[in-house]
């Protein structure tokens, strides 16, 4: 049987020191959030915005996607649909073959996670070089991330220290510093930068009025997997559509603040176009479910998402158990939501892993109602056959008892007598 | 049909319920009295600088903050202190190791520090390779918040444009904030 959340989060606290680190690191992040929410007193007023340009959009998202494929076009990029996963993977190697790809640069994207891309690319020759400097970690570590803004927050410096000097990043033996394993990755990724054929990024936003994708980073790494080799790929799911810069405004103003509690990232790049010389920009945009997703009535909403991360920070039961302990790719509670919309019988043990305090959607920038949604996911287990049996039956039993007082007084009398000593004992 | 359609055509039966785009003009957005003071203090909590020109010759100034700058790159008509032009480079790799970018800003925005810098140069590389970074803004065109400057920026033909705040920076590694992850090091925005 697959080990549950709860299996998986006992392993995690059993590194004591490392689980208390842990959790002070993710509560200080959310301070700063908090930090950063209460210096803007319109910042209530930007939460509501957001969530309504977001319902807003997701409902005339067929329109929205027309119109920025159609100013995406007059831009001079190349656009494609994928359905599926195996759709898009198949798109992004015809690309990469038609322009004789050998290595591919790339920047964060939770969608290339999401439809395997790497091994699939790497099964089919193609080098896969991440950028960022916490998924390059994990990529050379064989690991996946646990967390969508910090991926390598569950290794130490030393862990990272030991890797560089395995892979023949850091040369200088025992020097764990994060300062110079920074920079060491930095020669080293600049190396593979200047030698790749091809920059994919991912994609924040997606501009309908006037064909932009928008990527922000801290790093500059999709600046540089873009200004680099001559081909740009962009990946991106349905959902990162926005009508027009005066909603981006909006966004943009709530996306770093929530996630990292600065006041934005370094950079927000707007790409419309290819630079001279380089060949036509393609834009990927994926479905993989979303248009399905847009239909359920009770968990839709979970499309809003603008990947910050806040829900995660937040999250009490994620603080103290970390990323690895769900079983969806995506951890925390907005993960837990999109792993049920996935393959809720696949998932239906994530639900679980949520104490029903509702941080995670006091925190949200775009008022997903994370913790409602989990709610009603527990109140479907039973629909998919995944309600525990013996809380189903307690459940039950208890209906029953409470919902006929003759029974209940029947099934209570044994226990009166010690009632009454209780309350002698009170005295 | 093709893909497109079969997604389109999933999506319009999908939605039960259209809903409308709300009005964004009632937002009431912070404003500062004084947004370059706000900038400055901003741009310094990034990890950037500001320098105020004042009435001296830019080139003199960055000359004062790089004087052991050995490659410059720019193609700006006023910087006379340049050896490298980005329009006119034949491969990026060239740029590599350049000691220092020179671009303009056109828009500097006070609550976040970001300075909106369109592509005008054939290599855009020369925002992000350099190890230092300067961008030219002219006083009278910093805002207060990201609503106006979305109202406010424009693209040259290039088609690309990105909001710079601060040097690049991570904290990937157990969170302790480095500077100089994969573009400039430093960021210095000299105030014309």
């Amino acid at each position: 049987m697959k080990q549950l959340h709860k299996d998986k989060a006992r392993e995690f606290l059993r590194n004591k020191d490392y689980a208390r680190w842990h959790d002070e690191t993710f509560w200080s992040v959310r301070s700063k959030r908090d930090a950063m929410a209460s210096s803007l007193p319109e910042w209530e007023t930007l939460r509501e915005k957001a969530s309504a340009i977001k319902r807003h959009t997701l409902t005339h998202l067929d329109e929205y996607l027309e119109q920025f494929t159609a100013n995406a076009e007059k831009n001079g990029a190349i656009v494609h649909w994928a359905a599926d996963a195996a759709e898009f993977n198949d798109i992004v190697l015809g690309i990469l073959h038609e322009h004789g790809v050998h290595k591919l640069v790339k920047s964060k994207s939770m969608l290339t996670e999401e439809c395997e891309m790497n091994p699939f690319l790497e099964s089919k020759g193609i080098e896969v070089v991440e950028t960022d400097l916490g998924e390059r970690i994990i990529q050379l570590k064989g690991q996946k991330p646990s967390h969508i803004v910090m991926p390598a927050i569950h290794l130490n410096h030393d862990d990272v220290g030991e890797l560089f000097e395995e892979k023949g990043i850091s040369n200088r033996k025992g020097d764990h510093d994060p300062t110079y394993l920074t920079q060491q990755a930095r020669i080293s990724l600049r190396g593979e930068f200047l030698s790749a054929d091809a920059g994919m990024t991912g994609a924040n936003f997606a501009v309908a009025s006037t064909g932009d994708v928008v990527v922000c980073t801290n790093e500059g790494n999709a600046d540089m997997a873009t200004s680099c080799p001559k081909l740009h790929i962009v990946a991106m799911g349905l959902e990162k559509i926005v009508p027009d810069y005066d909603s981006l405004a909006v966004f943009h103003r709530l996306l770093a603040r929530c996630g990292t509690g600065q006041c934005s990232t370094t950079y927000t790049s707007h790409f419309r176009t290819a630079r001279p010389g380089a060949s036509p920009m393609h834009i990927i945009l994926v479905d993989n479910g979303r248009s399905s997703w847009i239909g359920n009535p009770d968990h839709w909403e979970s499309l809003k998402c603008i990947r910050c991360g806040a829900c995660m920070n937040t999250c009490p039961v994620y603080r103290r158990s970390g990323g690895y302990s769900y079983s969806y790719f995506i951890p925390g509670p907005i993960g837990i939501n999109l792993g049920m919309l996935r393959d809720p019988r696949e998932h239906a043990g994530n639900v679980s892993a949520c104490t029903q305090c509702m941080s995670c959607q006091t925190a949200c920038p775009v008022k997903v109602d994370l913790g409602e949604q989990i709610y009603r996911w527990r109140q479907e287990l039973g629909n998919i056959g995944k309600a525990n049996p013996f809380k189903l039956a307690l459940s039950d039993g208890m209906s029953l008892v409470f919902g006929h007082p003759g029974l209940y007084k029947a099934v209570t009398a044994p226990f009166r007598p010690f009632h009454t000593v209780f309350k002698h004992l009170e005295k | 049909m093709s893909t497109r359609e079969d997604i389109l055509t999933r999506i319009r039966s999908s939605i039960k319920e259209r809903y409308d785009m709300p009005a964004l003009d009632d937002i009431d957005p912070i404003n500062w009295e004084d947004p370059l003071q706000k900038f400055i203090s901003t741009l310094e909590s990034t990890g950037g600088r500001a320098v105020d020109a004042g009435q001296e010759d830019v080139n003199t100034v960055i000359r004062g903050l790089f004087p052991e700058a050995g490659s410059i790159a720019s193609n700006l008509e006023e910087i006379t202190i340049a050896n490298i032009n980005p329009d006119t480079v034949t491969d990026v790799r060239q740029m590599d190791g350049l000691d220092v970018g020179i671009v303009r800003g056109e828009v500097g925005v006070a609550e976040n520090a970001c300075v909106w810098v369109p592509q005008t140069m054939k290599e855009k590389a020369v925002c992000f390779i350099c190890e230092h970074l300067v961008i030219l803004l002219r006083r009278d065109n910093i805002v207060s918040n990201m609503h106006e400057a979305y109202r406010r920026i424009s693209f040259s033909d290039y088609g690309f444009g990105t909001f710079i705040s601060g040097p690049s920076k991570t904290a990937d590694i157990a969170q302790v904030l480095v500077m100089g992850a994969q573009a400039a090091r430093s960021v210095t925005v000299v105030i014309e």
